[in-house]
């Protein structure tokens, strides 16, 4: 057994004494596993000194229970066969400590949601499978060791990558709790898809209103480093000391700030304009969803954060003209290059929100066939008083005001075709309401139709909201649209679907239809996540650690999410899961230093041969060769580890040892498996 | 079900026990249908995306949507003794657009085969099995489409049993395996006399 010492160790080890505490879960494990058969059976095995069970392991009494055997029984290890370790490790990590033992001497039996849960119907099998897991575990936590997390220092620094509505809410409140905050947005200027928007529901307040102070704050507060144009390019490093690198897109465009750094005194963009009529090429304007045109140097509209004019090096052709027209200034560099900017963070939000969801996919709708069927944010832009048409809502094919308009709703989601998407896109509902009010209001003698299967008016004075549409005379139609066409002389739509209330199928023949497209995550976000090393559900929404207890966490320790880019939210949700975000992240930086888990690997000196192969293998660049002792061996950075086990498990001479994970306790834990219960 | 006896046959439908109770549900009947349409029938969501595009809803009171009700609450007797059951063209217009990705044509079928097992079956549809089991056609071709053929420059009859009527003597083969001919020849002279 010389093999199963660490170099951690200089005392012999005491002979192992396991505790081994059995949960019920209520009836989520005892329901399908026999408790007492399992105990009976734990009883039976080499090593173990007390078996206990208890209906909820976790409350206080179960914790009790294992902190008394710890000390009746002077245990060396505990196991806790319960439910995954993701929620209650650290739970019972504390209970084996204030047991009196060191917190790594616990290990973790899996038989809920490995084994009760998903054998609810083999209740024979699932005993006999809970029995190996505990021997297993049993087999581990006899040869496990005190370990010591180590403490790093947390940079007094924070990262956002989003600057919509719930970026830069996070964004202010780390920066008004004293923390130096970058903020990278990957557009031209901060707001998201709030600053498209009109009116916003349910108090129908007006969107820019309520957003262009809160850009100015950003754009002025001390401690907001605001980077736009910019990506996340490069992310090394672990909780409290992220090293990320930042793409500055090259803009073509010099701030004053950056004009006085070149030494162009007084010079640098001051958002004039002067550029832009001069400029020969014309583009359409993405914020105007293609509805207006923007020159090949432009700002999305007069009210971007920061102002800025950018050029889009697609279509520009370097003519120099927005060059001479800027003058004195010296504000445009056409052969600007992108720059790579490194800044070292201690936490990360990610609140990359959301695209809408490409919907001429649903060809029954026609859209992108038909002049006038829109999408609900082409709307927005129409019916806004700074959009493209002053905020009269006209359709495309002739610039009529519509007298008759169609709302589609769930247009693409809830939808299981594998087409649109599967999920409730959530606010579409509510905006469809607002929308609806908003030409009533507009237009008089309109009249909106809103198809729909259910309203969704959950929020806050949502479903009054649903209540004053009604009153206000729009008509509400039970019934998922089934098709529209286009009548080809007056490019009126006929809308067709079932009033499933009245059992009839209709023909609807109206003005404009509007559809409430279902909304998915950027298209950037896939990326950004990735590099952060966060998960993304099925849809591609991104992960929270737990959906009701961490919800703004993420399996990454440092990173956060925030707004729609964990799943469609409206404003109220998005600003509240900002804050929620912003409250997480700062908490590391405030305490100053994270414990890191001390799984890192170690070098045992005297078999290390020197011959370095380990040290290209690391993914994490956390092993070198030095000079020791006139000898060369193996040194780890523990900071850098991340206890992947790659190098342990490739030293040809056995040399590394991992903790918590070390070679010896895999063994014995293969051979619990393997040999049954004998030794 | 409570009965009331007017003696108005009209007036007894019209004033007839409508609440729906359980015992009208038969679980069964769910799962027959889904297993002979290979479709999950319950899950339907009542969007009504099927009727709103079907070409038969506008003309009659056919609602598929309704059928995929009563196959979500197991409802047979409704179901199979509709009429209405027989409306549909199979055009699979529903099919293509159902949010829920449900087949409720293959639905309507197997309700259909449900039904055939029961006797209950238009005899328009079981006359043309015996069209079928005549000349291998549901449909058999006539002078009017030969003529209109000939102008297309097609031959008068199609490249199908009416040019090769040896060949009828296989589908017989599998119509008689299912007794199909025997029993509608039985239904009709049932009904026909
Ligand atoms: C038509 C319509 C009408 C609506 N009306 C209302 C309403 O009336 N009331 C209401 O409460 N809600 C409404 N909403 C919902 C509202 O738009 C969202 O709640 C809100 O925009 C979410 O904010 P966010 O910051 O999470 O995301 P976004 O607004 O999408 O902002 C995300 C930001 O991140 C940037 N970004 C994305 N990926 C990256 C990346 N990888 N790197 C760097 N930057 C990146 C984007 O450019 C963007 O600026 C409406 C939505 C739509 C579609
Ligand atoms: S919010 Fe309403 S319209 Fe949007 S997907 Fe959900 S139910 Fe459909
Ligand atoms: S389209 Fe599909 S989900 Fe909608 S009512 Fe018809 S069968 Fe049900």
């Amino acid at each position: 057994m010389a093999e199963a010492v660490s170099p951690t160790t200089s005392e012999k080890p005491k002979a192992p004494r396991i505790g081994v505490f059995v949960c019920h879960c209520g009836t989520n494990i005892a329901g399908s596993i026999d408790i007492d058969a399992v105990k009976e059976y734990v009883k039976t095995l080499p090593n173990v000194e007390h078996v206990n069970d208890y209906k909820y392991q976790c409350s206080m009494p179960g914790q009790s229970n294992i902190q008394e055997a710890i000390r009746e029984k002077d245990l060396t290890g505990v196991v806790v066969a319960a439910c995954s370790p993701r929620l209650h490790e650290p739970t019972f990590r504390a209970a084996t400590k204030d047991g009196g033992l060191n917190p790594f001497r616990f290990e973790m039996a899996n038989i809920r949601e490995q084994n009760s849960w998903v054998h609810m119907h083999d209740p024979a099998g699932a005993t006999e499978k809970a029995k190996d897991a505990i021997r297993i575990a049993v087999a581990k936590a006899s040869l496990l060791e005190d370990l010591y997390p180590k403490s790093v220092p947390v940079e007094h620094a924070a990262m956002v990558v989003g600057a919509g509505v719930a970026g830069m809410q996070a964004a202010l409140d780390l920066a008004n709790s004293g923390i130096k905050t970058y903020l990278i947005e990957k557009a031209p200027s901060i707001g998201g898809r709030m600053s498209q928007l009109d009116k916003t529901f349910p108090t129908l307040d007006c969107s820019q209103c309520i957003l262009t102070p809160k850009m100015v704050d950003v754009g002025r507060a001390e401690n907001i480093v605001l980077m736009v144009n910019s990506e996340v390019e490069e992310v090394e490093g672990y909780i409290g000391n992220f090293d990320v690198t930042i793409r500055r897109k090259a803009t073509g465009v010099l701030s004053p700030a950056e004009a006085e750094a070149k030494g162009i005194v007084g010079g640098g963009c001051t958002g004039c304009g002067d550029c832009d009529p001069i400029c020969p090429v014309t583009k359409p304007n993405e914020f105007e969803m293609g509805m207006a045109p923007r020159k090949a140097i432009y700002i999305y509209h007069p009210q971007v954060v920061p102002l800025l004019y950018t050029i889009d090096w697609d279509s520009c052709v370097k003519c120099g003209l927005c060059v001479e027209a800027c003058g004195d200034k010296k504000a445009i560099d056409l052969e600007m290059q992108d720059e790579l900017v490194k800044v070292k963070v201690g936490t990360v939000i990610l609140a990359t929100g959301f695209e809408v969801f490409p919907i001429e996919t649903k060809e029954e709708w026609g859209y992108k066939r038909y002049d006038n069927v829109i999408t609900s944010l082409e709307f927005e832009r129409l019916i806004c008083a700074s959009g493209p048409t002053g905020g009269h809502l006209v359709r495309p094919s002739d610039g009529e005001t519509p007298m008759r308009v169609a709302f589609v709703l769930c247009a693409g989601s809830r939808d299981s075709t594998g087409v649109g998407k599967p999920y409730c896109s959530r606010f579409c509902c509510m905006y469809s309401l607002k929308h609806a009010h908003q030409i009533i209001e507009k237009i008089p003698g309109v009249m909106p139709y809103i198809f729909y299967m259910d309203i969704r008016s959950f929020g806050k004075a949502y479903e009054e909201f649903y209540y004053r549409i009604q009153d206000e005379g729009a008509k509400f139609i039970r019934g998922r649209v089934s098709n529209i066409q286009e009548d080809p002389v007056t490019k009126n739509l006929r809308v067709y679907a079932e009033d499933t209330l009245l059992g009839r199928p209709m023909e609807l023949e109206v003005d404009m239809v509007v559809l409430a497209a279902a909304v998915q995550p950027t298209e950037l976000t896939n990326k950004t996540r990735k590099l952060f090393g966060v998960s993304c559900s099925t849809d591609g929404w991104l992960l929270e650690a737990h959906p009701k207890l961490n919800p703004c966490g993420t399996t990454t320790a440092g990173v956060f999410v925030a707004g729609a880019c964990q799943s469609p939210k409206d404003i109220p949700d998005s600003v509240a899961s900002a804050e929620g975000a912003a409250s997480a992240a700062s908490i590391p930086i405030h305490r100053g230093e994270v414990e890191l888990e001390p799984y890192y690997a170690m070098c045992v000196e005297e078999k290390c041969a020197g011959c370095g192969l380990c040290v290209n293998l690391c993914p994490y660049s956390a092993l070198a060769l030095i000079e020791k002792d006139g000898k060369t061996v193996m040194q780890v950075t523990e900071a850098k580890c991340k206890g992947c086990g790659t190098c342990g498990g490739f030293c040809p001479g056995g040399a590394i040892w991992m903790n918590h994970f070390a070679t010896p306790q895999i063994v014995a834990q293969i051979d619990a498996f393997l040999l049954g219960g004998e030794q | 079900m409570v009965t009331k006896n007017y003696p108005d046959p009209k007036l007894n439908e019209k004033l007839r026990d409508r609440y729906y109770r359980r015992d009208q549900s038969n679980p069964e009947f769910t799962k027959e249908t889904e297993k002979l349409a290979g479709s999950m029938a319950h899950m339907c969501y009542q969007c009504g995306t099927c009727t709103g595009g079907c070409p038969s809803a506008p003309r009659s009171t056919y609602r598929i949507r309704e059928f995929m009700r009563r196959g979500v609450l197991g409802l047979e007797e409704e179901a199979l003794t509709d009429p209405d059951l027989w409306l549909c063209t199979t055009c699979y217009s529903c099919t293509d657009r159902c949010p829920r990705d449900l087949a409720p044509t293959d639905v309507i079928m197997a309700m259909r085969n449900l039904a055939f097992r029961r006797d209950i079956i238009p005899v328009n549809f079981l006359k043309t099995v015996t069209a079928i089991y005549a000349s291998g056609h549901g449909v058999p071709n006539n002078d009017v489409n030969r003529a209109a053929r000939e102008k297309l420059g097609l031959t008068r009859d199609p490249p199908t049993t009416h040019m090769y009527p040896e060949y009828i003597k296989g589908i017989r083969k599998i119509l008689d395996h299912y007794n199909l001919k025997e029993n509608a020849d039985r239904i009709i002279k049932e009904r026909e006399g």
